[in-house]
């Protein structure tokens, strides 16, 4: 589910002359347990088992029938992804290009937006408002919304370049191979930005205002105060929004999904659509998992360090 | 805050750019609401940006008709209503134990429970259905809830344990002192100094409850057990020629969102700011 | 107090509700005094009429027999393949289900033990007699019989009379050769020869197809198609995907790839376009959209091989279905020449049932088409339908990557061929 997720503060101890010699007392672990109870459970029901599920069934053939029996195949669908996958490897491919894609697009313009709107602006909450409305939308129908608005026939795009006297700029929008997936990345963009416009603004609150002023009074030019003194305290949020980023980016299935289902020719297809479709569509269970699992790894081999370093970080 | 005495010249043209910027970037919606209103030949034949030729308020009935559209917006609200308080609670719950616990394990523990917020539903799909179903939950509204609060913890977890690190020992001292076992402490100290923290996770979790699609797709197939982004899809294939009804439909499926989101936004930014992007 | 499991409590009591609660889809067929419930899963029916159609029927068997209840259901195409998957062999499945009759589809469910075999109602209510010989051969190919046949499905070219008038067509196309030259005529007098929905991959599928059974012949296109003989190496094969990429490229309308097919369909039903490759379910969405009936007319795929082009769909009963025999009572009723002759023309145009005499006049469209079936040798099948799913993805890739021009026409045989003997389970 796409909650917000932030990075833990840096525990500073509010009063440290004050700090207490006695040892700290936390919950005794038993006491703790009710707390924890529900959402173990239903973690562990409804995300570990599943996980686990899915590294068992990577190593079977199985073509998804409860009434067909799930036949150990060892590492044969991990080699057949590397030799004889037809499409991993522009799905792989597809899906790096998705990740650094949206760490430098949706960030960089987020940012831009989170420092023009940090001013004080007539209309400023409209204005933020405005930006921030399409991640309120289901992908779904943001995939709806763009599949329509890039209609060879009738759509915004296409209409508008025309009567612009652009015709020539026309593209076979989501039909062209070559652009189909950038084509589905521009709704993505329009769809993510705001809330990454927002963790910035939110960040940006932390600058502290009177470097800020200082800097300015030593005669330092805006873009010398924007690195010495903004970027350093916005470091924190930066990360934040990159873990986040490269996370919901590896993720992303509904958008493709609504507006190319990995198409023309599997141009389109990432690698979180591409292990479904092998499962679910291809009745390649031990393949789709496979490919979940490889998923998994990409995913955690970018994001471990990170939640490794917030939380010593936290530690201290 | 000084006042501005002279025009600020940059400031004006900046103005002017965001304010370009977010008509563009709202283009897509306007574009919508007047496609919307448009009959199927007017659509085909008029410029885009054309008025209606005759103002077809009748797609949205005719396309909340045959959405079902109260239907669905009545599960997707029982759904959510049921599942974001439940689900804040239990997380918060976790989150306080995690964060109060003093044991090794405890950062593992976080670690493991965070991780969860990287699997793609689609992974899970398969035996998430095969759970429900031998418990006899499939194509149920209630049954869903179960595994919306599992995918939602792993974030909120992660969230409030950085909250509640970020609140002072000396009230956990304080309560105790006064008597308080480890369930009022929670309640009574904790949570309400974390009322912006949940509110802004509130809206967060309600706008993606209801927006959920990947597992409802597969574990709500009965029609009368249907989300609302569910019966959108629905149209794709039986409304493909008019573009006016789908539109309509899409219009008012947001709706409930914008709305939920314009009301409380405003504990969304405060709430995102005491969500720990502290330096 | 310190209260252990106030948070446990509720959660306990949450989960307690729900698994209490709960609406429980009961697909298990119950028996309540001599009554038997019967489930029966349909995919979604674009027409009213259909709808009601199905009403009526499950009303007056009912009638007739008032110890059984159908319960109908209707799923999306994508849902109700999945639904049929994830049920199979449980109490949970359906007692009866629609399926696509082809090998790839409704012959995946047979052999994954989800289909029963029918012959002994086959004995019991006569109906290898009843059916069409070629429609019936589909039901039969698994061994004993599955299914019962519903619908025979042909598909033809529609096209606009007045298009090919002005483009100096004199009659419809009888040889590729013919029907090439008709398309370059029609894009020479400015027209868009035919509409393409590719985004639906089986449309433009539909077309490879043509080419394969012409250019290489019934036996050699069943062989290839039922993966008998080697794509690799075939020169028919490779002038197929040939004329494809040449089809695509000059006679298809622009920016088909990203088109769905309805909306091609629309764009043929508004005179945008001279011809459309679909089947009989076109003809009433083609009236309804409006279209002058006198100016459309069909013609079959000239393949030069006396074969059409089409499938069938058939109602199948499940294994592990706990009241076949009265499944088995509704299927006879609902495949009788006086139900199917009373809805003909609702579902298809074109009767299974030897002795259907149609109660209704067919749109004229449709007579024509059911003329045509009546004198064909038998059927080519939707390749979609043939192969199995995980090598029809791998066929729809080749054929985009054609038509886009990543994928070299003569590269394409040995490209699917290659994975047919790297994915043989």
């Amino acid at each position: 589910m796409a909650t917000v997720s932030t990075a833990p503060t840096t525990s500073r101890p509010t009063h440290p002359s004050h700090r207490p010699r006695t040892p700290r007392r936390g919950l005794p672990v038993l006491g703790a347990l009710p707390f924890l109870a529900p959402a173990l459970a239903l973690y562990g029901i409804f995300l570990l088992f599943p996980i686990v599920s899915a590294i068992y069934l990577s190593f079977v053939r199985w073509n998804g029938f409860p009434t067909v029996p799930q036949i150990w195949a060892g590492l044969a669908n991990y080699q057949d992804i590397f030799t004889n996958d037809t499409v991993f490897h522009t799905a792989l491919r597809n899906s790096v290009i998705w990740v650094v894609l949206s760490l430098v697009v949706p960030t960089v313009l987020a940012l831009l937006l989170a420092l023009a709107l940090n001013n004080r602006l007539l209309g400023r909450n409209l204005l933020r408002s405005a930006f921030y409305i399409p991640a309120v939308l289901a992908s779904i129908a943001v995939a709806t919304m763009w599949t329509w608005i890039y209609n060879p026939n009738s759509g915004l795009v296409n209409s508008t370049l025309t009567s612009l006297g652009l015709s020539s700029w026309i593209q076979d929008w989501l039909g062209d191979p070559q652009i189909a997936l950038y084509s589905v990345f521009v709704a993505f963009v329009w769809q993510t930005t705001g809330f990454s416009m927002v963790l910035f603004l939110a960040g940006l609150q932390t600058v502290p205002a009177d470097l800020v002023e200082a800097a300015k009074l030593d005669g330092a030019s805006a873009w010398q105060t924007f690195r010495n003194v903004t970027l350093p305290a916005l470091r924190p949020t930066f990360t934040v929004v990159l873990v986040l980023t490269v996370i919901s980016s590896l993720k992303v299935f509904d958008l493709i999904v609504g507006m190319t289902n990995g198409g023309p020719a599997q141009s389109s297809q990432v690698l979180a659509l591409w292990s479904y479709s092998q499962s679910f569509i291809n009745h390649n269970f031990g393949g789709g998992n496979a490919l979940a699992v490889v998923l998994l790894v990409i995913t955690l081999a970018l994001v471990l360090p990170y939640l490794m370093w917030t939380l010593k970080e936290d530690e201290r | 805050m000084n006042a501005v005495r002279r025009a600020n010249y940059p400031l004006i043209g900046l103005w002017i750019a965001l304010v370009v910027c977010a008509l563009i970037w709202l283009a897509p919606f306007a574009f919508m609401v007047l496609t919307s209103l448009k009959s199927t030949a007017d659509i085909g034949r008029s410029s885009v940006w054309a008025l209606p030729e005759v103002w077809r308020w009748d797609n949205y009935t005719a396309a909340a008709e045959r959405g079902e559209l109260w239907t669905v917006a009545k599960n997707s609200a029982y759904i959510a209503l049921i599942k974001v308080p439940l689900g804040l609670m239990i997380s918060a719950a976790a989150a306080f134990a995690i964060a109060r616990l003093r044991f090794k394990r405890q950062r593992i523990l976080l670690i493991v429970i965070t991780l969860g917020a990287m699997v793609p539903v689609q992974v899970a799909i398969a035996p998430m259905f095969t759970t429900l179903s031998s418990m006899g939950l499939l194509n149920s509204t209630n049954g869903i809830i179960l595994p919306y609060l599992a995918f939602g913890i792993p974030s909120q977890v992660f969230f409030l344990y950085g909250f509640f690190r970020s609140l002072p020992r000396e009230l956990d001292e304080a309560a105790r002192i006064d008597g308080s076992g480890n369930w009022r402490l929670f309640v009574r100290v904790i949570l309400p100094l974390a009322k912006p923290a949940l509110a802004a996770l509130f809206i967060l979790d309600f706008v993606a409850t209801w927006n959920e699609y990947g597992m409802a797709l597969v574990l709500l197939q009965d029609q009368d057990a249907r989300t609302v982004p569910l019966a959108l899809q629905a149209f794709q294939s039986q409304f493909a020629s008019n573009y006016g009804q789908l539109n309509a439909f899409i219009i008012m499926s947001i709706l409930p969102v914008l709305i939920v989101y314009l009301m409380f936004q405003r504990f969304f930014t405060q709430g995102a700011l005491a969500g720990a992007i502290k330096g | 107090m310190n209260i252990p499991s106030k948070a446990a409590a509720l959660a306990a009591s949450a989960l307690l509700l729900t698994a209490c609660s709960g609406r429980v889809q009961d697909n298990t067929s119950a028996t309540s005094g001599g009554q038997v419930k019967l489930s029966w899963w349909m995919v979604t029916q674009n027409a009213d009429t259909a709808n009601a159609a199905f009403k009526s029927i499950i009303g007056d068997f009912e009638k007739q027999n008032p110890n059984i209840k159908v319960d109908l259901q209707y799923r999306a195409v994508d849902a109700h393949k999945d639904a049929l998957r994830t049920t199979a062999g449980s109490s949970s499945g359906p007692d009866i289900y629609y399926n696509w009759a082809g090998p790839g589809l409704g012959g995946e469910l047979v052999k994954s033990g989800v289909s029963l075999d029918l012959s002994k109602y086959y004995e019991q209510y006569k109906w290898a007699d009843r059916f069409n010989p070629s429609t019936l051969a589909a039901y039969k190919q698994y061994g004993g019989y599955h299914g019962v046949p519903w619908t025979q499905r042909t598909e033809v070219v529609y096209y606009h009379k007045d298009q090919f008038a002005k483009a100096g067509i004199s009659a419809p196309p009888t040889t590729y050769q013919e029907w090439a030259t008709a398309a370059q005529k029609l894009k020479d007098a400015g027209l868009t020869p035919i509409t393409m929905g590719g985004k639906d991959n089986w449309h433009v599928m539909r077309l490879l197809d043509t080419f394969i059974e012409t250019n290489c012949g019934a036996e050699l296109g069943d062989k290839l198609n039922t993966r008998a003989t080697s794509w690799a190496g075939q020169p028919c094969v490779d002038k197929s995907f040939e004329q494809l990429k040449q089809w695509s490229g000059n006679y298809f309308n622009k920016g088909f790839a990203g088109l769905p097919v309805a909306e091609a369909g629309a764009m043929f039903h508004s005179g945008k376009s001279a011809m459309q490759l679909e089947g009989d379910w076109f003809t009433q969405q083609n009236i309804d959209a409006g279209d002058d009936q006198n100016n459309v007319g069909v013609f079959p795929m000239p393949t030069g091989t006396d074969r059409l082009y089409g499938f069938s769909e058939g109602m199948y009963i499940s294994k592990s279905s706990k009241h076949p025999d009265e499944a088995a009572k509704f299927l006879d009723f609902f495949t009788s020449a006086a139900v199917e002759g009373k809805y003909l023309g609702v579902f298809s145009s074109v009767p299974v049932n030897k002795e259907t005499k149609g109660e209704n006049p067919l749109a004229p469209i449709n007579t024509q088409i059911a003329e045509l079936t009546g004198k064909a040798k038998g059927f080519f099948l939707n390749n979609d339908q043939n192969f199995s799913t995980d090598v029809t993805t791998e066929y729809w890739r080749i054929q985009n990557g054609v038509t886009s021009g990543s994928i070299a026409p003569k590269e394409a045989g040995a490209l699917l061929q290659k994975f047919i003997d790297t994915h043989k389970d």
